[in-house]
Parts: C-alpha cells; structure tokens; sequence
C-alpha cells in the first residue's frame, strides 16, 4: 500500500497507515470479493443514464 | 400562536398567504430560535439576516412565499460560496438551480447547514465547520453528510431544508433525527450550482418534518407536480439479504411493524449481486470524488479523511470495471423487481445514532463504524438512481430515532410520498409529531 501511493506520488505516515489498516479491515473483504466476482458475460451498461431505468438489452450475460 | 417555528412547512406558508402570518414577523422568530436552540447542534453554521431580507423584499408570491429555508453547504448562492464542509472554498458564488427554484417560490435563505467534510460520511462528525448534534441528543451524531439540515428541521429551526445525497446523504440523517428525507429519482432536482454535481450518484432532496412537507419542497425543488394517489394498496419487496439483516433488534421490530401497521402487501424477492452493492456503492463514489480533491486539499484535510482517501487511492482499474459491471446488474435487477412490487422497504440504517466522541454502532456482529452499515442501507439507491425516502417508526430504548426505507421505481417519487404520508396515517403519526425536548437541543455536549 505504501508502495503503490509512493508511485501516485503521496507519502504516508505512519498514522495514516492505521487508519488505512482498519478501514482495509472494515472493506478489504468485501472489496477483494467483487474483484473475485464471476462476472463474465457481464457487460457495464454503456452511456447509463441513472434517472431511468436500464435498456432491455443491457447488461448481457445474466439471462 | 405557538411559535410559528412549530408550525409545519405548509402550514407557515398557507398563515401568510392567508395574511394570519407576517413574513418577516417569521423571519425575525426563525433567527431568534435558531440563536435559542442551535448552540448545542451547530446545524445551522452560516446566517444570512441581511441577504434574508433582501430576498423577502423581493419575493414573489410563490407557494413559498415568506417561509424561511435553509440550503446544505453544497450549493452557490449569489452571495456565497460553498465548502462542502472543508476549509476551502469549493465553488465561487452563484446563482444555483436551487437557489432559483427556492427564490421563484418565494422562499427566503436563512442560512447554510453543516455538512460532512467533503460530503464524505454519514456521521456528520467530521467538519470544518465542528461536528452536528442530534436534535434528540446533541451528544449524538446528526448523521451525514445532510447532518445540519436534518438537525435543524428535527430542532425546529426551520420546517425545510435542502439536502444531498451521493450515497443516503439525505436519508441516513433523516433517520438519525426522526425527521423525513427525501433522494429523488437522479437528475429530478437540477444539480447545475451543486458542488457535486460531477457525479451519477448524487442527487438532491428535500428534508422536512413530514411526507406531506416534503411532497411541497420536493415540488417546489423539482418544478413538478409529485402526484398524490392511494397508498394503502402498495406490493412492498421485502429483500431480507442484505438488508434486513445484522440490524439493531429494536429497529428491525419497529421497521417490521410498520409495514404491519401500512397493511401492504408483502412481496418476498431476491436481488442479483447484492451482496456486492456496497463494495460497488463505496468503488463508484470513490472513482468520482477523487479526481476532485487536489492534492493541496488532500495535504491539509483532516487526518482521518486524508488517510480513508489514500485507501481509497489504491483501488485498481479491475475492481473499478467489476463495481461498473454489478451496477448493471442491480440496475436490470431493481427493474426486474419493479414489475412485481411497487416500493423496496428496508430500514434506513441498521441502528441508531451513535456518540459524537465515538461513531460507532452496536449490530449482532459486532461494534463497528456506522459508515459501512449505512452505506449497506441506502447505497443501491444511488448506484441504481430510484428515489427513496426515509420515514420515522418509532423511537429506540435509547431516546433516538429510528426509520423505515421506502424506494420506488425511476420517476415515481411521488409514489413515495402517498406510501409515507399512508404509514403516517396508519400510525397516527405518532412518529412524525413527535419532537425533542428544546431542553435537550439546549444541553452542552458532553
């Protein structure tokens, strides 16, 4: 993690590694299962538009 | 007369068309109360006496005519620039849609609300304005990032207030001060002057005492006609997993016997991908804010807020694309159970509010912070865009209010209101009438 924010160009005390840890505690799970996910065949919903409902046509793969 | 502050939004505006109420009468009582009852709160964190007036001067002669408004530090004002509750400025002043909806009405701007530190919690503990107390208890948290709004209409301070919501921004703090709050459908209310509107997940909404002062803000807000129609015959999806599950066992009782209470019809159903519409919710807000923060405003941001942002700074392209593919999918799936339910009702949030000193919930999983919980309640509204209102059902062991979630399909934010205004019939609006003890708004904090 400070690897990574080091490439981004920020620094990190060791403070905000704390607080970094128990937030990866509190979301880290859930967050690595969506990225585990299944979701082949899935495709985002191109140009969504969230003030109406979805095309018929879209997403693919989950019928 | 009571003091005119206790009157409802409708109530104040239909007394000064009617010439029973002088308007500035009521503009000079809402600063009294405000100066009488906001010291413990802090909800209501700028005042505008002088630009108040102006616009009272100047008013026309709106279905809002003479009432005074407050507006989260989300929006421009001609004569102020909003913080989004950081030190900074985060857009110069100017006239916002709000501001034009809420002036053409005959509105008039009391003041600016307190607001999460970059919109960025459902606590309202964090700000650099100083955190929000709960009207019910100012030791607790007002909640966020809408806290001040819904503080100051839960004190009665004002019977309306302009809030935001990017991920149950108006809803989880309506919640927490008992008080109703209202996302609409996305894009209803104009975003054009509001500080977030650079994202597909925020919308506005209105916050007031009950269903039947939100319907006349919302329209006022949205420059619709939110239609009034039966809500007695309602299907409700009930969705157990996620969302009625690891709640606070008083709050589940409550919600649940408020949906005894409206007699609907309950619709057991399923939703694809829920289990993973939290992770999405907090990916797809994430992506979006932080191209905007610089990184000047991250070097200086309050430490817990800077360090949740770098966290956030290591989200990959992958997990990105994955929250974009499981919006698709709840979208298709919310429609889906559209067509065999007309509102989703689930609690707003899993339990009360918790301490200022110590924002942190009791579930049967465990203590927690209160962010993950509440985004789980209220983030599938904004990664899908349907409206959703929260509406009181009770209050806790603990003094607090607790709330009950209903969501419609797009468009249908109507509907929502007829269902509320319903379930506060069915309960003899014990919930909505009910209000804190200016004691306790009065109390210091601690």
């Amino acid at each position: 993690m400070r690897a990574s924010l080091h490439v981004l160009g920020y620094d990190v005390d060791e403070t905000e590694i704390a607080v970094m840890r128990v937030a990866d505690g509190v979301y880290g799970p859930q967050l690595r299962a969506l990225v585990a996910a299944d979701l082949s065949g899935v495709w985002a919903e191109p140009d969504m538009d969230p003030s109406r409902a979805p095309s018929a046509r879209f997403p693919a793969g989950i019928e | 007369m009571s003091h005119p502050q206790d009157l409802s939004l409708r109530e104040q505006a239909a007394a000064i068309a009617s010439g029973a109420l002088n308007p500035a009468e009521l503009l000079d009582a809402t600063f009294a109360r405000i100066e009488e009852r906001d010291g413990a709160l802090n909800s209501v964190v700028v005042r505008f006496p002088d630009e108040a007036r102006e616009m009272l001067a100047e008013a026309p002669r709106g279905p809002l005519y003479g009432v005074p408004v407050l507006v989260k530090d989300m929006f421009r004002l001609p004569w102020y620039a909003p913080h989004d509750g950081a030190p900074g400025v985060a857009a110069p002043p100017g006239e916002s849609a709000v501001y034009r909806r809420l002036r053409d009405a005959g509105a008039v701007i009391a003041g600016i609300t307190q607001c999460h530190y970059w919109g960025a919690g459902s606590t309202g503990h964090v700000s650099a304005w100083g955190p929000c107390g709960n009207p019910w208890n100012p030791a607790h948290c007002a909640g966020g990032s809408s806290g001040g709004s819904a503080s100051a209409v839960g004190a009665r301070l004002a019977a309306a207030a302009v809030g935001t919501d990017g991920g149950g921004s108006v809803r989880l703090p309506s919640a927490y001060c008992g008080v109703t709050g209202l996302k609409v459908t996305f894009g209803a209310i104009d975003g054009e002057g509001y500080t977030h509107g650079f994202s597909d997940m925020g919308a506005i909404g209105p916050i007031c005492r009950d269903a039947a002062d939100a319907r006349l803000f919302g329209e006022v807000l949205t420059g619709q006609a939110l239609t009034r129609g039966d809500g007695g015959p309602l299907r409700v999806g009930v969705i157990r997993d996620p969302w009625w599950t690891d709640l606070d066992p008083e709050i589940e009782r409550a919600c649940d016997d408020a949906l005894d209470a409206a007699g609907w019809q309950r619709v057991e159903l399923s939703l694809a991908a829920a289990e993973h519409q939290q992770a999405a919710a907090l990916v797809c807000l994430t992506v979006q804010s932080l191209p905007m923060i610089s990184a000047e405003e991250l070097a200086e941001a309050d430490p817990i807020l800077r360090a949740l942002t770098k966290f956030e700074l290591t989200l990959t392209p992958a997990i990105v694309h994955q929250a974009a593919r499981v919006r698709s999918l709840l979208r298709r799936a919310v429609a889906d159970a559209f067509t065999r339910c007309d509102v989703l009702a689930w609690p707003t949030v899993p339990a009360p509010a918790p301490p200022i000193e110590n924002p942190t919930v009791e579930l049967p999983s465990g203590r927690a912070p209160a962010d993950p919980g509440n985004l789980r309640q209220t983030g599938l509204g904004n990664l899908t865009g349907i409206p959703g209102i929260s509406v009181p059902v009770g209050l806790h062991s603990s003094g607090l209010p607790m709330a009950l979630q209903l969501q419609a399909a797009w468009g249908d934010d109507g509907r929502l209101f007829d269902a509320a205004e319903h379930l506060e019939q069915a309960t003899g609006r014990e919930f909505v009438d009910a209000a804190p003890e200016p004691a306790a708004a009065q109390s210091s904090r601690s």
